[in-house]
């Protein structure tokens, strides 16, 4: 892709989003922390007030019409969600509140049930909090072990090590796919081909690769997938689970009310088939059809056509960083093509510390990410109090990077005139 | 850049001390001991006092930690105003602090040194980082002496 058509996909998307356009502290908003969460295109804020304008019911209820057009809504964003990263079937994706929620369904249902004692759960030492805290639930109460893969030099995903520690005594590998600190892009279909020999499940957390690159959950052949709405353009209090659908049907329910229910006495009930069995109470509808939105913005400007211009963007940002000396730059470097990394820079800069620094640049209307992004066990790995990070998704600019690098540099000035 | 914004806050005091702290270390004895931490950027200090039990006086406050120019320019600061105070005292100067960060009070002449952090106030998601040191400070002095803090007081 050239840079006069890369140029055309961040030109034609950004009048989608009305929030960009505006100044923050007197300087046009520049937003670099898409990690964190996206902005919304018109597209989705208008299924929402469409939605609550015209359908607003609840779902799965009533046989009035609008409960009926709900329904069909909320299911309909469902099959959009189970296209988008080719799920053989709907009932494999749930509907969950975050990523996070769907990362706890399966701990709860399927880890408190079905781990022993000396049963070993790996992680590796770049995952968020989302995917440690509920192994540390299991782990407590089951007695099963966690074991972390570690960084190779260039702070990537250590296959080797993997290898050396995966055993018969492994039945869970839970990995991040993109790490939203390092950027790096694990080999989760590797990962998971090593992981299926041992007889292991493997869980994808799949929120920082979900909106920025196709997805397609049975090449990858995991066993779950979770992904999270408000970092690829839909509302917060929407994510999803994907599951294969023997293990999902296998899995007890998570979370007990209506909706997950077929037939409820005063002592016992059963429960309602896949994926309803897991979406207990009224569910966060609105939200779900804004997600439905925002796969169907997503796909029409095509998730090949996104992510080659994010590593045209990366190779940018990072050509940018690497000539301020005072730059540490955390995660691997991008390879010729940046097929090897997100858009999006974990940094320090020496004497300016990374709350410090965000600061000065939101007086430039630029918005970052500072402190352990979620992930403080990596960063005490890194030997790292906290980092500031820049994060990119297709409406960015290299003007925007451009304006980024500028106030950066006028920050490491401002405090190094004090410290020079 | 707003960079008469950022003066306010970044003040050529806070910006020396930021470099080059004068209370940096460990009491001797330590006769309280508290660790604070501000989770939601991992900034932690340790904070370690001694006290004349007679006169329940704060002889001597020093610090451990990394934190950002606010959080160490503000304990920094916070350690030397304390030296001579008595404990009932320090708590007042805690009420203090945290109303300044509210805009709503400062301190009078012979603390004046403190009001440098006043631009803080100007900037609320930062009032946590100059708040910390002040949070931490509240939690060692309530300890009963020779009492081992359970943890760390966190800054939420």
């Amino acid at each position: 892709m050239t840079i006069a058509q890369e140029r055309t996909l961040a030109s034609k998307v950004r009048a989608d989003f009305p929030i960009l356009h505006q100044q923050v502290h007197g300087h046009p908003l520049v937003y670099l922390d898409n990690a964190a969460s996206s902005q919304k295109p018109k597209a989705v804020l208008e299924a929402l007030q469409h939605y609550y304008q015209t359908d607003n019911a609840n779902v799965h209820r009533g046989v009035h019409t609008l409960s009926s057009r709900a329904t069909d809504a909320y299911e309909g964003a469902r099959d959009k969600v189970a296209a988008f990263v080719n799920a053989a079937t709907r009932e494999q994706i749930v509907y969950t509140r975050n990523a996070s929620e769907a990362i706890n369904l399966v701990a709860y249902s399927w880890g408190m049930n079905q781990l022993q004692p000396g049963d070993e759960i790996m992680l590796s030492v770049m995952e968020h909090h989302s995917n440690l805290i509920p192994w540390q639930f299991v782990a407590q109460r089951t007695g099963a072990v966690l074991k972390f893969v570690e960084l190779t030099d260039t702070q990537e995903f250590d296959l080797d090590h993997f290898r050396s520690l995966i055993s018969d005594k492994t039945k869970l590998v839970s990995v991040v796919h993109v790490s939203n600190t390092l950027g790096c892009i694990n080999p989760i279909e590797e990962i998971t081909r090593i992981a299926h020999q041992y007889g292991a499940r493997v869980l994808i957390d799949a929120c920082q690769s979900v909106p920025h690159m196709p997805i397609d959950v049975q090449a990858i052949d995991c066993d779950w997938l979770v992904a999270s709405g408000h970092k690829m353009c839909a509302p917060t209090g929407i994510g999803f689970l994907y599951g294969k659908l023997d293990l999902l049907r296998s899995m007890p329910p998570f979370l007990g009310g209506g909706e997950m229910i077929a037939d409820v006495f005063l002592d016992h009930s059963t429960y309602a088939d896949l994926p309803h069995k897991f979406e207990a109470g009224t569910p966060a509808i609105a939200e779900a059809i804004g997600l439905g939105a925002a796969v169907d913005y997503l796909t029409n400007i095509g998730m090949d056509k996104i992510h080659a211009y994010e590593e045209e963007l990366t190779l940018y940002l990072f050509d940018q960083l690497n000539q301020i000396p005072e730059v540490k730059t955390y995660g691997p470097q991008p390879n010729a093509t940046a097929s090897n990394r997100a858009a999006l820079a974990s940094f320090t800069t020496g004497a300016v510390h990374p709350h410090d620094l965000s600061t000065i640049l939101d007086q430039a209307g630029i918005a970052i990410r500072a402190g352990h992004h979620c992930t403080q066990p990596l960063h005490r790995y890194l030997n790292a109090q906290s980092t500031a990070r820049a994060s990119l998704y297709f409406y960015n600019t290299r003007e925007e990077i451009d304006a980024f690098i500028v106030s950066l540099k006028e920050a490491i000035e401002f405090f190094g005139s004090i410290f020079g | 850049m707003s960079l008469n914004n950022l003066r306010d806050l970044y003040q050529q005091v806070i910006l020396e001390r930021y470099k080059k702290p004068r209370n940096r270390g460990k009491t001797n004895p330590v006769d309280r001991y508290q660790k604070g931490h501000n989770p939601s950027c991992g900034d932690t200090i340790e904070l370690t006092l001694k006290l004349d039990g007679d006169s329940d006086r704060i002889e001597d406050v020093k610090f451990e930690g990394e934190g950002c120019a606010i959080a160490m320019a503000s304990v920094d600061l916070m350690a030397e105003a304390l030296k001579g105070r008595t404990t009932a005292e320090a708590l007042e100067m805690v009420q203090k602090f945290q109303a300044m960060m509210r805009g709503e009070a400062e301190f009078p002449q012979e603390l004046r040194k403190l009001n440098v952090m006043q631009g803080v106030a100007q900037f609320p998601v930062r009032i946590k980082c100059a708040n910390l040191s002040w949070h931490t400070l509240k939690a060692a002095l309530e300890l009963q002496q020779g009492v081992k803090p359970a943890g760390f007081v966190s800054n939420e």
